[in-house]
């Protein structure tokens, strides 16, 4: 996995316990400071932009709330949804059931990977071998 | 929220900003960086004390300062910039004095005669004077520090005088102390009283020693009378020189008197005693005469001496 | 005895060691605040919200202690001169000493307590938390995004805060004067602008900037120097107050050297 993200450090959207949403910020800050810092995109205009991704999610409760008030679902949804606005995003889950850790197969994932669809341009799991039943019948390497 | 902090943040900066803005540009605008400034050209012989950024004076404002100083073939040209409004006192005939303060920073005073003269042309170098405050003040201070000299010289002559077992003061207190004490001894009364020439002699010895002596105290006493006026708390103070000779003699003063007393009683009871009658009108003569001479030095010293209620340190 | 002589040695060379580290830091920060790509939307947010919790959130607590600290100094000193009959040196008093150095050391110090201890556990907290990491994942550089905001909140918030701590003394002056001295408002204005130079009011303001500069710079290189444990926080967050108040003794030593040179 190491070697994938270092080949694809330029576009990589990470969703990992290793890249945690940042404390102190709300989760619309969290989300639109990928598009402020690389593209210096306004903050209202990016504000405006992560309330109607979070509204496709069903997710727009949590705009203004902080890390360590969300479930492990909406932290999952802030998650991908920072590592889907990098431009021409390769999304990369690094054992999404650690984040995801009531869940019991990756419907949940899926789900919410359809609803991004536009803004990501490959996704990758990276998990352990064990856990590719909980990911159903879906195509992929081993690693 | 993040607008509302905005507006916060953009308020305080813009207020804050104004404000300083406005205290720094009227500091400026008071200290005429913004108005038109005229420069003039001072010649000197010699830089020494001219530093740039020297204040120019005028009437104790500060109208201008020295901006740049050159040496040329023809000595030193001083510039010096005054904004315009100060610029009415610089007059055809201003006069510049290098002005050199004991304490504090040179500056160049500027004196004009009549401000409605004609403006100084750029093209006139007018030369600087200068005035050294630490020259001329040394000058006023030498005769000021030779008299303080002398006065330390007749201060330590006198201390000494006084503080020395064999000086002049103590040697008439012991002489005294003698006479009264050959008086307090009945014997010498009674030898007095038929006559005993020894005895007599004896008081009348001492008693023109004690003469003698006042003679030379009032030698000392005319040398500190040329120091008053000029002394400090030494001399005058409640503990000084002055008043502590003034004591002694007050305190010779009064032995004397009492010497006339017993003098007086002797006369009454030896009437018979005729040959010693002469003597001791001679020894009453003598006593009388020292009695008038150390009075008269203690009423010089409580002349001198009233005059410093008040002993204060005066400075040159 | 070689143990003592060691101990000098290590604490020299870590010393020698710490102050290059903090130079080089501080060189490269500059670089970047000399970089017009450095500041971008999320930049300017940080910023934002640095400079609201740092000026204007403290701005009610900082105005009543200038107003009690210029009252005080103004009282006390005013009566001193009076007494000594030295109204000549009131100016040069409030300016060579009110406003050029109590102002900016005050204004110093309270920044360095509010906001330079919550910088320093702040940045040791997002390492700890491995936030930081996740910047770097996402090619976010911290000292674009988090470094160079507050270090320049830091220097404005000082020389804003610091002059208007002078206004205040200065206004407060103006009424204790006239109270003491009976003094009009063009003989008070005289005086402190006799006393007033230019010069010595942007040593004043290069002074208040690099105390900023520095009272933000160390406590964010302290905060880096967390291992990823969270019991490393206060112990950063000790060495790096420590080492800011160096900082400021160091700074106001050089100021008075250049002041004086």
């Amino acid at each position: 996995m190491q070697s994938f993200i270092a080949a694809h450090k330029s576009r990589l959207g990470l969703v990992s316990l290793e890249a945690p949403l940042i404390a102190n910020l709300a989760v619309w800050s969290n989300i639109a400071l990928i598009r402020q810092y690389h593209e210096n995109m306004p903050w209202h205009e990016a504000r405006a932009f992560t309330e109607a991704l979070l509204h496709r999610l069903g997710m727009a409760s949590i705009m203004d709330k902080r890390n360590p008030a969300l479930t492990s679902e909406e932290r999952f949804c802030a998650m991908l949804l920072r590592a889907s606005l990098v431009r021409d995003a390769i999304v990369v889950f690094d054992k999404p059931f650690g984040i995801l850790t009531n869940l019991r197969d990756g419907c949940f994932i899926m789900e919410n990977l359809r609803k991004l669809d536009d803004l990501i341009a490959e996704t990758h799991i990276f998990d352990y071998n064990w856990e590719k039943e909980r990911y159903g019948g879906w195509d992929g390497t081993e690693s | 929220m993040v607008q509302k902090v905005e507006f916060k943040v953009g308020l305080f900066i813009i207020v804050a900003t104004l404000l300083i803005m406005a205290s720094i540009g009227y500091v400026a605008y008071k200290k005429g960086f913004f108005s038109k400034v005229y420069t003039y050209t001072l010649s000197s012989n010699t830089a020494e004390n001219l530093t740039e950024g020297m204040p120019v004076v005028f009437w104790g404002f500060n109208i201008g300062q020295v901006s740049s100083m050159e040496l040329t073939e023809r000595g030193v040209l001083i510039h010096i910039k005054i904004p315009e409004r100060n610029n009415r006192v610089i007059r055809a005939n201003s006069k510049f004095v290098l002005d050199k303060p004991l304490f504090g920073t040179s500056r160049i005073i500027v004196t004009t005669d009549n401000l409605n003269d004609p403006p100084l042309s750029p093209k006139v170098f007018p030369e600087i004077t200068v005035s050294n405050d630490i020259n001329e003040l040394i000058k006023k201070v030498q005769p000021i520090a030779e008299k303080l000299d002398r006065i330390g010289a007749s201060v330590a002559t006198l201390t000494a005088n006084l503080a020395d077992p064999q000086g002049e003061v103590t040697r008439i207190l012991k002489n005294v102390e003698t006479v009264t004490a050959h008086f307090s001894k009945k014997e010498s009364l009674l030898e007095m009283a038929v006559g005993t020439k020894e005895s007599v002699k004896s008081i009348q010895d001492i008693l023109s020693n004690v003469n003698g002596l006042t003679v030379r105290m009032d030698g000392i006493l005319k040398r500190v009378d040329t120091l008053a006026g000029k002394s400090d708390e030494e001399i005058y103070g409640r503990d000084g020189v002055f008043p502590l000779v003034r004591n002694i003699l007050r305190d010779l003063l009064a032995k004397l008197a009492k010497i006339d007393a017993t003098l007086d009683n002797i006369n009454q009871i030896s009437v018979e005693a005729v040959d010693s009658t002469k003597d001791l009108k001679i020894l009453r003569n003598s006593l009388d005469e020292t009695v008038t001479a150390i009075g008269t030095l203690v009423d010089q010293l409580d002349r001198i001496i009233p005059f410093q209620d008040k002993p204060g340190i005066k400075l040159p | 005895m070689i143990a003592a002589i060691e101990n000098i040695g290590r604490f020299t060379l870590d010393t020698s060691l710490s102050l290059r580290n903090t130079l080089t830091f501080a060189i490269q920060v500059i670089i970047r605040l000399l970089n017009l790509r450095t500041y971008n939307s999320a930049s300017r947010m940080v910023f934002i919200n640095q400079f609201y919790f740092t000026s204007v959130q403290i701005l009610p607590l900082f105005l009543f202690v200038a107003v009690i600290f210029g009252s005080l100094v103004n009282g006390m000193a005013f009566q001193v001169i009076k007494n000594l009959g030295l109204y000549d040196y009131l100016g040069r008093l409030l300016m060579g000493f009110v406003v050029t150095e109590v102002a900016p050391f005050v204004t110093v110090l309270l920044i360095a307590l509010r906001s330079s201890s919550a910088i320093n556990a702040e940045i040791a907290v997002m390492k700890v938390n491995r936030e930081l990491n996740m910047l770097d994942t996402f090619n976010i550089d911290p000292i674009n995004y988090l470094f160079v905001p507050r270090i320049i909140n830091g220097m404005l918030s000082m020389v804003l805060l610091s002059s208007l701590f002078s206004l205040v003394v200065l206004a407060i002056g103006l009424f204790v004067s006239s109270a003491v001295f009976g003094t009009s408002v063009d003989a008070y204005n005289d005086t402190v602008l006799q006393a007033a130079s230019l010069l010595d009011i942007v040593i004043v303001l290069f002074k208040c900037a690099t105390f900023g500069f520095f009272i933000t710079l160390i406590p964010i290189r302290l905060g880096l120097s967390a291992s990823m444990e969270l019991t490393s926080i206060p112990v950063v967050v000790l060495g790096g107050m420590v080492k800011v108040f160096l900082s400021i003794v160091v700074i106001e030593v050089l100021s008075l050297i250049i002041r004086f040179i």
